[in-house]
């Protein structure tokens, strides 16, 4: 036991949490499931890196995401707009003033995954300590106090409420969203990481370390955190695809940030234009690439699952 | 001769794993009589309590029967006028069906869970009754229920509570009682006391003894202490890494162990009334069940371990009326 | 503690809980940047109502006795009158709760019963091909944004194939006619609730039916299982009577988990479908500055979710005797 205990010294919660990536990577690639969504979210995050690069091959002001437009276009017909379908010069076609959506489009991944990443590891970093601050002292003042505040959280409208502060700020910035998503997705975690560390907390370990006289950050840091952080990863990629389906929510609705090319804004654009069922090739990429990125995220989640709960692991 | 409820030839069961096939039981010969009780006695994974999980055919997915025959006084539980014995290997599942609990029941070895959370513990037992008898009314499987959960030492007013509101002695005593609410020709009893405390122990196996008394069932007691084997059975197989390496009266047994492992086996309990003696173990691990040893499966851990025991696996013969053993010394001469 | 009690504490803990929603929003309208006055009254009224108002709502007194004037009119429905339609707030959301309790109560009972059941199956039929299906079909529909898909449903099945009314929760001509029967007034309803209820179900079983999958292996590893297959009884009485009955209790945990996520579904739904709920109506005023509709209408919607709660926690204790109350 205090062999262990020094050894464990050394390596730490994150040799610990290497160690254990390689084994866990076997379990992770027995789901088919997750070997694909990772793939998508490399392609997704090559496919936003390129943005720079296609722009100079292409014309950097008149392929500029937000502004640019194709001054050698004229009026399409059909649309009645400078929209039109996919062409050489314009892969994805174009939207109603004449902008390159290709371009905005790899813009928008640039921006899910902004949002996403940021709003998912805030949550969740939030949520983590809560829940295992929460979980150590289960059945104290603070844990009372801590679950109280979550479920008064959770049972906030979600949208609902994002909209309404939206309008009543006038507009919401893209980060001011993100601050706002990192507040109401925390207890989603917290409570989970609370469970989890409740059942922990009995292990001979933690009991013996206690006896040792660690004392509780120490207890939850080094010995706790290890093992709930397989589950934090996972909730994480939960609330990449929470964030990014909030965003897209908001900004189709109007709520958006203007200056910002979402995937969202894409779509809302589109519907505001009037273009929905004029302009399909504007109107099923955003979604599509919304719809595959999350479902990525939650894919790699979903194969994450087996390394948490062995029950679910394909013998 | 008291006629056999069980017989089972050279029963061999695998479980198919990555590593390859555990030989869990492998060519193993033995009877039941009717209204008696063999015990099955060895260390964890000799196999022992696999034979009754393919008794009653619910093994998990990866076990594979390959070879042997159980023949089970069943054939009336089918409708079959003409053969008494059938081959419980060979039924479809919905014979099998039939026989499962009606013929022969099973009590798990830590039943703590073995009752369902959600419903009452009498209508568990009460769906077994329906299930196989289906003309009992409703209130007859109750009386039933009651006059059972007496038989086995508790309120019958008790059947109403679900089974969290059951202390751990309590619920081994319910699925007891739920093991023979269907009247089996046969009872299984899998390790039934080892997770409880020594008082409760001591408890359930007088209630078990009673109940054998009183009904005269026949019964497979199995177990790793020796000592519990003896109490219960009339006659006992000792069984090791899949195999049975020594079967006869639970007395004679006692007084004239043969193989080597049954005499580790005894040597490692105190004896109340012989001398004190050293307590000694059996030295070494449980075989590897994918890749077992050469030979006889003892040799590593056996103090009397010769050449031929490394190279040929000894036969497994009378030695004396009723007394089998496997291992190559000569009767007494080890 | 017998149900009613614990029915009583669940209540109490609903009302402090939108109390302190009320009092959120509350705090949230005046300590966001712009004129609170404008927050109550319309740029359109006259200079004597508003002065009215004013008093009303005490905006010339100190925040904490505003707070109580606020309180109080709450407690009394009144939460003033809606800029945009100018009516009481109160009995336009009276009048569009309902609506969205139909679209919204119907896609969460559809759907959990088609995740339940689903799950079962594919948990049963561990690795096939259906599992990979169901799964895939379900995260899809679960992950794309589902204004998109409505946009896509409606184009389909609206737009180019004319099955199906482009919105709306009635048809106007056919509810002015006199001679129509009650009968043929529900079915037009249902003909309009028809794919938005659809779009809502697809978004929303997933969910449901990855947390019964995993929960029923959970179960079927369980003694309990193998003790009922050893009794005899049939694949089916085992799987649903045994291993699905215990495999639900997680399900019904995890309902007020996602509660917030399928609200947000529904809203969006309504918005693409023009179904006249309070979602759509959310929407709608704070489009229109009209704060004193959104602001109730946020309220309501919030109760909504806090009164499913509880009754998931109701139907919790129904199907789980271990729970202590």
């Amino acid at each position: 036991m205090y062999y262990d205990d020094k050894k464990k010294k050394k390596k730490g919660t994150i040799g610990i949490v290497a160690k254990s990536l390689k084994e866990n990577w076997l379990i992770f690639k027995e789901e088919k499931i997750g070997i694909i969504g990772l793939a998508l979210i490399i392609f997704f995050l090559i496919f936003g890196l390129l943005l720079p690069a296609y722009e100079h091959a292409m014309g950097p002001e008149e392929y500029n995401p937000l502004v640019g437009m194709d001054l050698d276009l004229n009026r399409n017909p059909v649309t009645g707009t400078f929209s039109h379908p996919p062409s050489k010069a314009h892969p994805l076609g174009t939207d109603f003033k004449g902008s390159d959506l290709l371009a905005q489009l790899m813009n928008g991944s640039q921006m899910a995954f902004l949002v996403g990443i940021v709003v998912a590891l805030s949550s969740v970093a939030i949520g983590t300590v809560v829940g295992l601050v929460s979980g150590y002292y289960g059945g104290s003042l603070i844990d009372s106090l801590l679950m109280r505040i979550s479920e008064i959280i959770l049972s906030l409208p979600l949208l609902p409420l994002v909209i309404v502060v939206a309008a009543v700020l006038g507009r919401l910035s893209i980060w001011g969203l993100v601050f706002v998503l990192a507040i109401l997705l925390w207890p989603n975690t917290a409570k989970i990481i609370r469970s989890q560390t409740l059942s922990l907390r009995e292990r001979p370990y933690v009991e013996s370390a206690r006896v040792a006289g660690a004392s509780g950050f120490r207890i939850m840091f080094r010995h706790l955190a290890p093992n709930v952080l397989p589950l934090s990863i996972v909730y994480m990629t939960l609330n990449v695809t929470s964030a990014i389906l909030i965003e897209a929510s908001v900004s189709f609705l109007g709520f958006g940030d203007p200056t910002k090319v979402s995937w969202g804004m894409m779509l809302q654009w589109c519907k505001t234009q009037g273009h929905l069922f004029k302009a399909l090739w504007w109107m099923l990429p955003p979604g599509g690439c919304i719809g595959l990125l999350c479902m990525a995220f939650y894919f790699v989640g979903t194969a994450m699952m087996p390394i948490i709960n062995p029950s679910l692991r394909k013998r | 001769m008291a006629d056999k409820m069980l017989e089972v030839k050279e029963l061999k069961m695998y479980f198919q794993t990555k590593k390859g096939y555990v030989k869990a039981i492998d060519g193993v010969n033995f009877d039941v009589l009717k209204g008696e009780t063999t015990g099955f006695v060895g260390e964890s994974g000799c196999g022992k309590t696999s034979i009754g999980l393919t008794l009653l055919r619910i093994l998990p997915d990866n076990a594979e029967i390959r070879g042997g025959e159980v023949l089970f006084k069943g054939g009336d539980l089918l409708g079959d006028d003409i053969n008494e014995y059938v081959d419980l290997l060979k039924l479809s599942d919905t014979d099998a069906r039939k026989i499962k609990w009606k013929g022969i029941s099973m009590v798990f070895q830590a039943a703590m869970n073995a009752l369902n959370p959600v419903y009452k513990v009498g209508d568990q037992i009460v769906e077994a009754i329906k299930f196989h008898e289906p003309d009992v009314t409703k209130e007859e499987s109750r009386e039933r229920v009651a006059k059972l959960f007496e038989l086995v030492g508790m309120d019958p007013e008790r059947m109403e509570n679900y089974p969290h509101e059951f202390s751990g002695g309590m619920r081994q005593r319910a699925v007891i009682a739920m093991a023979l609410s269907t009247h089996p020709k046969m009872i299984i009893m899998d390790e039934p006391t080892t997770a409880l405390d020594v008082i409760v122990q001591d408890q359930i196996m007088n209630e078990i003894k009673k109940i054998q008394e009183r009904l005269k069932m026949t019964m497979i007691y199995v177990s790793h202490d020796i000592s519990v084997i003896a109490e219960v059975s009339k006659r006992m197989a000792v069984m090791y890494a899949g195999r049975i390496v020594e079967y006869a009266d639970a007395v004679s047994v006692f007084k004239h162990p043969l193989h080597p492992y049954t005499k580790g086996l005894m040597a490692s309990f105190p004896s109340i009334r012989g001398e004190l003696k050293r307590l000694e173990g059996i030295p070494g691990e449980p075989p590897n069940l994918v890749d077992p040893p050469t030979g006889c499966r003892f040799h590593p851990r056996c103090p009397y371990a010769r050449e031929i025991c490394k190279k040929k696996e000894p036969k497994y013969r009378e030695i004396s009326t009723n007394h089998w053993v496997a291992c190559h010394a000569e009767a007494g001469g080890v | 503690m017998s149900m009613t009690r614990y029915i009583g504490r669940r209540v109490i803990e609903i009302v402090i809980t939108a109390f302190v929603l009320i009092t959120i929003l509350f705090f949230l309208f005046r300590v966001m940047p712009g004129d609170p006055v404008s927050m109550m009254l319309s740029p359109q009224m006259r200079p004597e109502i508003k002065a009215q108002l004013r008093v009303q709502y005490g905006f010339d007194k100190p925040l904490v006795v505003q707070y109580f004037l606020y309180m109080k009119n709450v407690l009394k429905g009144n939460f003033g009158e809606s800029f945009y339609y100018r009516e009481p707030v109160m009995g336009i959301v009276w009048d569009k709760l309902p609506n969205t309790l139909l679209l919204f109560g119907s896609a969460t009972i559809l759907s959990y019963a088609l995740g339940i059941t689903l799950g079962k199956i594919i948990a049963w039929k561990r690795g096939s091909k259906t599992e990979y299906a169901a799964t895939v079909a379900g995260l899809a529909f679960y992950n794309m944004p589902i204004f998109w898909i409505g946009i896509i449903v409606l184009y389909i099945f609206a737009y180019k194939l004319d099955l199906f009314p482009m919105g709306g929760m009635i048809t106007p001509e056919l509810w002015m006619n006199a001679d129509v029967t009650t009968i043929q007034k529900a079915l037009d309803i249902l003909y309009h609730l028809t794919l938005p209820l659809i779009t809502l179900t697809l978004l929303l079983f997933a969910s449901s039916m990855l947390i019964m999958r995993n929960s029923m292996l959970e179960t079927l590893r369980q003694d309990y299982i193998t003790t009922a297959e050893a009794k005899g009884l049939p694949e089916k009485v085992v799987r649903n009577r045994h291993a699905a009955r215990n495999a639900m209790l997680p399900v019904a945990t995890s309902f007020s988990l996602s509660l917030a996520f399928s609200l947000a579904g529904g809203v969006l739904t309504e918005r693409v479908f023009s179904w006249p709920g309070l979602g759509w109506e959310l929407v709608n005023a704070t489009v229109n500055y009209d704060y004193p509709l959104a602001q109730a209408a946020l309220l309501f919607l919030g109760i909504v979710i806090l009164v499913m709660m509880l009754v998931a926690d109701i139907i919790l204790v129904f199907l789980d005797p271990r729970i202590r109350y």
